[in-house]
């Protein structure tokens, strides 16, 4: 059996990708020219690398269609229900930061966290004849975030894929749930972030879907620790 | 549509529903989804089957009776009272048990004589459950909002407190959460100093000077979202939300409150009793509650299988009263749930305040408990 490992397939991601598993002892190669979309591990004619983008790996992982991939926890989490039992994140790879969280107009001084915007949900509709709306792409992490971990159940998202952070400047939406690396473009759109409204430290992780014929094949475990020792 | 899948005592349960005088209704399977998420939160979007129409409008496949039978109710410009009853599927995903089942109820729509129309959905309820199980004791398990509301009105908190218990009426953990936070405040952060100044001189009009200033240079149109004036305004309710810390005396009282559980026949007594040691006014509510009672046992409804819990309720702001459910013999299932949501017509879009009372049988559940006996 041939084991498939998607790496993404362009920029940063694909550069940091690369090293990580060449200082693995797993150095990838593209089979044919520099843009193909298949690879290989040198010395390792058993194992092929997929080139794709970062949600489509998220995707084949958690349709098995691959062994591992290379993709952002917020992606996986995102995706996919009951992600722990499909998927082993197996190794936190150092790169690809970035932190889901919820963000409110600076200006809005009596909000600092959840607890508030609970407060200022609850007591919307009857202001505004409308529920708060949130613009966010992240319809599971925020469903999962207000109604699981904080009880808020009265709001409505605004489906937003791009220029999320522009929203509430712009009224179409209250509030946002985005991701954010430095928090400048946050700060650019006076926005800020709830004191809990950390939903999730996103980084690329080394991902492996969950096979049962993972369990007697000893290159899935030596793969997970040659990359766990290259970090 | 003659169903073939219908449950087996559909027809006696039809012919029921005709002899207690309802007006049965049918609404599309196909429904228009934003009233849906609109009332009960975005949490249902897991739970229901979306999708979208040729023009964008988002479309889901009737997930419960009771919002379709109201907004029915609306559109055809009907008087009232009126009461409607409905059997048929619904659609929901579920981790256990089948995504499409049927479900069968009563809307009481318009009695003003809130007592008399409450008793007569609990004693409908009970009356089918006892025609479909023969023999079966039936539990039935009542709440009330109105109650526990005027209990925390009666405590004197803020109204920031108050709302943001009431809101949490029916979530247990989010209910003892806030319980915590009462018993030991937690300090204000993340406001800037030029603001907690303003706000705390109470220099209300130099505080929403302040904000509109800060709007309009930061490019926030006040007109969208939320004003300067509600920002200020929700400002100081936060501080005097942060500064309350409940004595001791009070958070006994309220978890003594909430830990309420006794026949419904004992409950006025225990309400009143309850009142009486701690110095509270509960007013209507509790002649609300007690009134009920009444009208049940002049209906002459059975009330011993009826425990009223303080602390049931349901965590959706248009459900105003009562709230039961109603399980049989040992099983914890819900075989019937309904309540009253005197909140829910305007919400719809109804022009005029209109009173509703109903439940919802759960046929799956009512078939499996007939097969096991």
């Amino acid at each position: 059996m041939t084991i498939t490992i998607a790496v993404p397939s362009k920029g940063r991601m694909k550069e940091d990708s690369a090293a990580i598993f060449e200082r693995a002892g797993l150095k990838i190669v593209a089979v044919g020219n520099e843009r193909s979309y298949r690879g290989r591990v040198e010395g390792f004619d058993d194992i092929e690398i997929a080139f794709l983008s970062a949600s489509e790996i998220s995707r084949e992982l958690g349709n098995g269609s691959v062994d591992f991939g290379v993709t952002g926890e917020d992606l996986m989490r995102e995706q996919m229900a009951e992600v722990d039992s499909r998927v082993e994140f197996c190794a936190r790879l150092g790169f690809g930061h970035a932190d889901v969280v919820v963000a409110v107009p600076e200006i809005w001084v009596d909000v600092d966290s959840m607890a508030d915007l609970g407060d200022v949900a609850a007591d919307f509709r009857a202001r505004h004849h409308r529920r708060l709306t949130i613009a966010t792409k992240y319809w599971r992490l925020t469903q999962q975030h207000f109604s699981g971990s904080h009880g808020i159940q009265l709001y409505r998202i605004v489906e937003s894929l791009g220029a999320t952070e522009g929203a509430p400047a712009a009224g179409q939406a209250d509030i946002i749930v985005d991701i954010t690396s430095t928090g400048s473009t946050l700060t650019a759109n006076h926005l800020k972030i709830l004191s809990d409204g950390v939903i999730l430290r996103s980084q690329a992780c080394l991902v492996r879907a969950r096979k049962r014929e993972h369990e007697a094949d000893a290159r899935v475990k030596r793969i997970v620790e040659a990359v766990r020792r290259a970090l | 549509m003659a169903l073939i899948n219908l449950p087996g005592f559909s027809a006696a349960l039809l012919a029921d529903f005709v002899s207690r005088g309802t007006e049965r209704v049918d609404t599309p399977i196909i429904q228009p989804a934003e009233p849906f998420l609109d009332m009960a939160g975005e949490d249902l979007r897991r739970r229901i089957f979306l999708t979208e129409s040729e023009t964008g409008e988002n479309l889901c496949l009737r997930p419960e009776f009771t919002i379709p039978v109201c907004l029915r109710h609306i559109e055809s410009a009907m008087g009232t009272p009126k009461r409607y009853a409905y059997l048929g599927e619904v659609f929901r995903q579920r981790r256990d048990g089948p995504n499409e089942f049927f479900q069968a109820g009563i809307e009481d729509l318009g009695d003003g004589d809130t007592a008399a129309a409450d008793a007569r959905a609990i004693g409908d309820a009970m009356g089918i459950l006892k025609l479909l199980l023969p023999g079966k004791a039936l539990k039935v398990t009542l709440g009330d909002q109105a109650v526990f509301e005027a209990v925390v009105k009666a405590l004197g908190l803020p109204l920031g407190w108050q709302k943001r218990l009431i809101h949490a009426f029916g979530n247990p953990d989010r209910i003892e959460q806030w319980l915590q936070t009462l018993a030991s405040p937690l300090p204000i952060s993340g406001i800037d100093p030029k603001t907690l100044e303003l706000a705390q001189s109470g220099d209300d009009a130099g505080l929403i000077a302040h904000l509109d200033e800060t709007m309009q240079a930061t490019g926030y149109s006040t007109n969208a979202s939320r004003a300067p004036a509600e920002i200020a305004a929700r400002l100081r309710e936060k501080l005097s939300l942060a500064q309350t810390k409940l004595d001791d005396s009070v958070l006994l009282l309220l978890r003594e409150f909430l830990s309420l559980e006794l026949p419904l026949a004992e409950a006025p007594a225990a309400l009143a009793g309850f009142a009486d040691a701690a110095g509270l006014h509960l007013g209507p509510a509790v002649a609300a509650f007690e009134a009920r009672l009444r009208a049940l046992e002049a209906a002459g409804i059975d009330v011993a299988p009826i425990v009223y819990r303080a602390a049931f309720g349901r965590p959706l702001d248009y459900y105003t009263g009562l709230v039961f459910e109603v399980t049989a013999g040992e099983s914890q299932a819900v075989l019937a749930g309904g309540g009253r949501f005197d909140r829910l017509m305007t919400l719809l879009g109804a022009s005029s305040h209109i009173p509703a009372v109903g439940f919802a049988l759960w046929l799956d559940r009512i078939e499996a408990e007939r097969a096991r006996s």
